[in-house]
């Protein structure tokens, strides 16, 4: 009879075992801004002639983060022959308000290399800017124009900056690759 | 929880009762109606075991010699004989690896006789053979890894593993990550089992494989097909049971302890169990298991190739109470992963990431190192599990299981933070955390006028959320799922019918980030489903040695938060859900309908095989293919991949062999295909296996006695896999790279047992890819940067442990 009783307690409280499982309410809390992930959703190149005139500004933007809408992108239509003073701001729009990546760059300069390479175009970057270690960085540059492009082409300037903490020597190849951008580019 | 036994007369007493109440009643009630044994109506049932491991013996023949009656033995290990007149009998019970036996019966009443087989010594060395086991009498194909067939996989992941199943592919991605597919469906269609509970890791990448130490396994089996009545909707192209063995019930502490090297990525490989249990107390008994694995750089031929290390530690440990009538189970085990991903795929613009595709060997190349760089994945997967019975009397068997996972991967990039208080954090650009709640309740009742089967509940519970500062790539998510299932088996002669209902009801609430137009939002949804699931089959013994199978299955499954709403990039790979395609309503839920049909030919002394054909059609096929032209971040271009939703028909046949050549050659063959077309475009289904064959041939060493090896044998294998010509049209334009070419590999195995005192040491040597072939497979996906695994030799030592006093502990 004791057995029969003990039995039957197991067996009630193996059939309400499956309701015991916590279903602990977790279920009020939504996602918020991922204010911590860092994101560049904006690269603007601006590009004051030397003589004086109207800046020109390359800008590639993607606020709504990976995939979504498509990045938008402007390319730049330089005059031949022409030296321009370039200076790069990258910024993270998802930030309220948007934060200034460029100044996050210039501080850990020593860490940071950009590389500006123009093809099917007469674009020649020059970096002025230098880190603490003397070594080039490419936030503040000058453009050089040449012969203006064959009619109807476009060249593009690709424009990449490398994350070199600690192993930055003056080269593109250690470190990762933080921006990689294309920008149709061509001078008439 | 209400149930009808069928045909039963005494319904008054139901409805009202509780459910409890009434499965202690049922059972009294039942037995006042056993019929009179005036006529031939006896039953005579029983279970049958292994008497040293207690483990069920499926598939076990019983015979009774006088009347040459027969039966096979269920998964369970439980027999049924019917129509006995009373009298008394001789019954044979045999099953291969073991010694037959033979039992006088005397039958006046239904008869409840258990057996308990001796390993038999010389037939064991039959036993590894494989193909030659007996299935287990379910209506759809089913294969069973058993621990020899499992020796020789030792070392590998579980995904790995099963691709000895013949039928069974993965989905991979480099050496480290197998997502095990089964007829051409994998992921939210393959539902795993791990130890009794359904495996809810985080299944929303390609590379996310299984989170399960297949060690704590000694036996997978694998049910092709869909099992959705049992096993839930999810289960619509095939179950994985990861099993371990049952708990030691003879005193005394025993174990096991496994050892694994591998050549080619310097992976080590160490697992050990200790298991006992008490004399003073022979209910109780405890198991600890733990497993360490870790891998450097994989070797393709010619190149390291880069951050392909990984590691794992897992544990593993059970406390279980075992009577007669009731029993119950504590179990836990933690399993922790970190995985290197190949920086190949992290490329500037398109047309570097065009270039990176068409090269032969990644650019970045490097040394032999255990060092795992960014990026990687680091998986920590904990499981704790109560299970329990009760036998209800005579009338049938009442069980629980009641599991909670935590499952919590963070997933590096390539890239740290620029900002160095941040790097100096080291936080993962994705750290997710899934908890899921199961449980289930399971009454089976007794043989009844040939009648067996099962009612269940089962429920789930499941959350899913990202830490501060993740990004998002599966939205905050909220799911609950409950179910109502019943089963039964009807057994008449050599025919048996199997019939299944399912209910699933489930409610998805998803909130999901967005920043659209750069403005950040929550979008919350909701969506409720309500999934049928049926089955019918048969098995029919048209012979002692051949039986036929057919199954049939209609099954509905609402389609899975990845499948709806991944948005972003996880490991240099962009993801976007159905939902967010543009253009796109929500995904609709699919449904599926599967055929089988398998013939087996067994316990034939030459010549066993089993062949199956399938085809199963998804109206509204959920499946992944690459976006044209890729994503564009501001880092470059990633490779990208959408969810799509067509309908689709795959139909297939796996058909495998042996053929015992002399008493010591035996021939062993296996081949696959696969054929998935989209029916609604009229096309090829993009990322269906390729077709492959498998031909063996292994030679068993003779035994000489008082020698010190036994046991031994030497294997040749090579195997063989096409390219894969069926693909969607314009190929070139709809994936990043066309299907790489088949290929044929190598292998050999040797192994023996060294008996070392009385330590039976088994051990083995093990060649994979012997000739150093180049190649790439169309499932995995480094395919598109690098070439598999070159040459691998494997040893492997299992040493079974005993340190009882009664056998003097042997261990020297």
């Amino acid at each position: 009879m004791k057995n029969l009783l003990f039995r039957s307690a197991f067996l009630a409280v193996l059939a309400a075992s499956p309701m015991l499982t916590s279903c602990s309410d977790d279920n009020n809390d939504t996602p918020t801004p991922d204010e911590e992930n860092e994101q560049i959703t904006t690269l603007r190149y601006e590009l004051t002639p030397v003589g004086g005139g109207t800046t020109l500004t390359a800008q590639y933007r993607d606020v709504d983060g990976d995939g979504g809408a498509a990045p938008v992108i402007t390319g730049l239509t330089l005059a031949p022959n022409t030296t321009y003073t370039g200076k790069l701001v990258l910024l993270d729009e998802t930030k309220n308000p948007a934060e200034d990546i460029s100044a996050e760059v210039k501080e850990e300069a020593d860490e940071h290399l950009f590389l500006f390479e123009a093809t099917g175009t007469n674009v020649t970057v020059t970096r002025t800017d230098k880190d603490k270690n003397n070594l080039e960085v490419g936030l503040e540059t000058t453009v050089q124009t040449g012969a203006a492009n064959a009619a109807g082409t476009t060249g593009n300037l690709k424009i990449t900056l490398r994350h070199q903490p600690g192993t930055k020597d003056g080269t593109a190849t250690p470190g990762d690759t933080d921006v990689a951008v294309d920008f149709p580019t061509a001078v008439r | 929880m209400f149930f009808r036994t069928p045909g039963r007369v005494r319904g008054r007493r139901a409805g009202s009762v509780l459910a409890v109440a009434l499965l202690c009643v049922l059972p009294r009630l039942l037995w006042a109606q056993a019929p009179a044994p005036a006529d031939c109506a006896l039953l005579l049932s029983g279970r049958v075991q292994d008497h040293e491991s207690r483990l069920a013996l499926a598939g076990a023949t019983v015979v009774v010699l006088e009347t040459q009656q027969a039966t096979q033995t269920e998964p369970d290990g439980h027999y049924h004989l019917e129509s006995l007149c009373p009298g008394t009998y001789h019954v044979q019970v045999s099953f291969i690896g073991f010694a037959s036996e033979v039992s006088e019966v005397r039958l006046t009443v239904a008869t409840y006789r258990d057996f308990r087989l001796h390993p038999d010594a010389v037939v064991l060395k039959g036993a590894v053979i494989s193909g030659q086991r007996v299935a287990a009498p379910t209506t759809q194909a089913t294969a069973t890894l058993s621990e020899a067939d499992l020796q020789q996989t030792r070392g590998q992941t579980l995904g790995e593993a099963l691709q000895k199943v013949n039928g069974v592919t993965a989905l991979q991605t480099g050496p480290g990550i197998f997502k095990p597919m089964i007829h051409g469906l994998h992921s939210n269609r393959v539902t795993i089992l791990n130890n009794g509970v359904r495996q809810e890791g985080q299944q929303w990448g390609q590379e996310h494989g299984p989170e399960i130490d297949p060690f704590l396994a000694s036996q997978l089996t694998v049910v092709k097909g869909a099992a959705s009545v049992r096993y839930g909707s999810d289960a619509v192209g095939g179950v994985v049971l990861v099993q371990p063995r049952a708990l030691r019930d003879s005193a005394g502490v025993g174990g096991e302890l496994n050892l694994v090297g591998m050549s080619n990525n310097g992976l080590g490989a160490a697992s050990g169990t200790v298991e006992g249990n008490l004399r003073r107390l022979p209910a109780l008994s405890w198991r600890t298991q733990g497993t360490v694995r870790k891998a450097g750089t994989m070797r393709a031929p010619g190149y390291y190739l880069k951050n392909s290390g990984f590691e794992e530690g897992n544990f593993s440990g059970a406390v279980g109470w075992h009577k007669p009538t009731y029993g119950a189970e504590v179990f836990y085990s933690q399993f922790n992963t970190r995985i290197g991903i190949l920086p190949a795929a992290h490329v500037g613009n398109q047309q570097d990431f065009l270039l990176a595709v068409a090269r032969d060997r990644p650019l970045e190349t490097t040394g032999f190192s255990y060092d795992i760089e960014r990026a990687y994945q680091q998986v920590q997967h904990d499981v704790l599990k109560f299970s329990g019975f009760v036998k209800t009397g005579n009338a049938g068997r009442l069980s629980t299981t009641v599991a909670q996972q935590v499952d919590a991967r963070d997933e590096y990039d390539k890239y740290r933070p620029r900002n160095d208080n941040r790097a100096a954090l080291d936080r993962p650009a994705l750290s997710y955390t899934n908890r899921t709640s199961t449980a289930e309740l399971l009454w089976e009742h007794r043989a009844w006028r040939g009648f067996t089967g099962s009612v269940g509940l089962a429920g789930t519970y499941q959350f899913n959320r990202y830490a501060d500062g993740s990004r998002q790539f599966i939205p905050f998510y909220t799911n609950y799922v409950g179910g109502l299932f019943w089963l039964e088996q009807w057994r008449q002669g050599s025919w048996l019918l199997e019939g299944g209902l399912r209910l699933d009801q489930r409610d998805l609430q998803v909130k999901r980030a967005t920043r659209a137009g750069g403005v950040f939002g929550v979008e919350e949804s909701r969506f409720q489903y309500t999934t049928p699931a049926a089955s019918l089959g048969a098995v029919y013994d048209a012979s002692t040695h051949l039986t036929l199978r057919l199954a049939s299955g209609l099954t509905q499954r609402a389609p899975a938060p990845n499948e709806r709403f991944s948005d972003g990039v996880h490991n240099a790979q962009y993801e976007l859900g159905y939902d967010l395609v543009p253009g796109n309503g929500p995904a609709r839920p699919e449904t599926a309908l599967n055929l089988g049909f398998t013939a087996t030919l067994h316990d034939n002394p030459r010549l066993n095989g089993e062949l199956t054909v399938y085809q199963t059609r998804i109206r509204g096929f959920l499946y992944q293919s690459p976006i044209l032209p890729p994503v564009v971040n501001i880092r470059g271009v990633l490779a990208s991949w959408q969810f799509q939703q067509t309908d689709a028909t795959l139909r297939g046949l796996d058909v495998s062999g042996s053929y015992q050549l002399t008493a010591r050659w035996l021939l062993a063959g296996k081949a696959a295909m696969v054929r998935g077309r989209d029916t609604r475009q009229d096309e090829w289904l993009i990322f269906m296996p390729a077709d492959r064959a498998e031909l063996s041939v292994r030679y068993a060493l003779p035994n000489r006695v008082g020698r010190r090896l036994s046991a031994g044998y030497v294997q040749v294998l090579g195997t063989g896999v096409t390219r894969q010509t069926r693909v969607p049209r314009n190929y070139a334009e709809r994936d990043y790279r066309l299907p790489p070419n088949g290929y044929g590999l190598l292998g050999l195995e040797a192994g023996t047992t060294l008996h070392w005192g009385r330590l039976p040491l088994e051990l083995s040597v093990a060649g994979a890819n012997l000739l150093n072939q180049r190649y790439r497979d169309y499932l995995n996906r480094y395919r598109y940067f690098a070439d598999e695994m070159g040459r691998n030799v494997t040893l492997r030592l299992r040493v079974p442990l005993e340190f009882s006093r009664a056998k003097s502990a042997p261990t020297p």
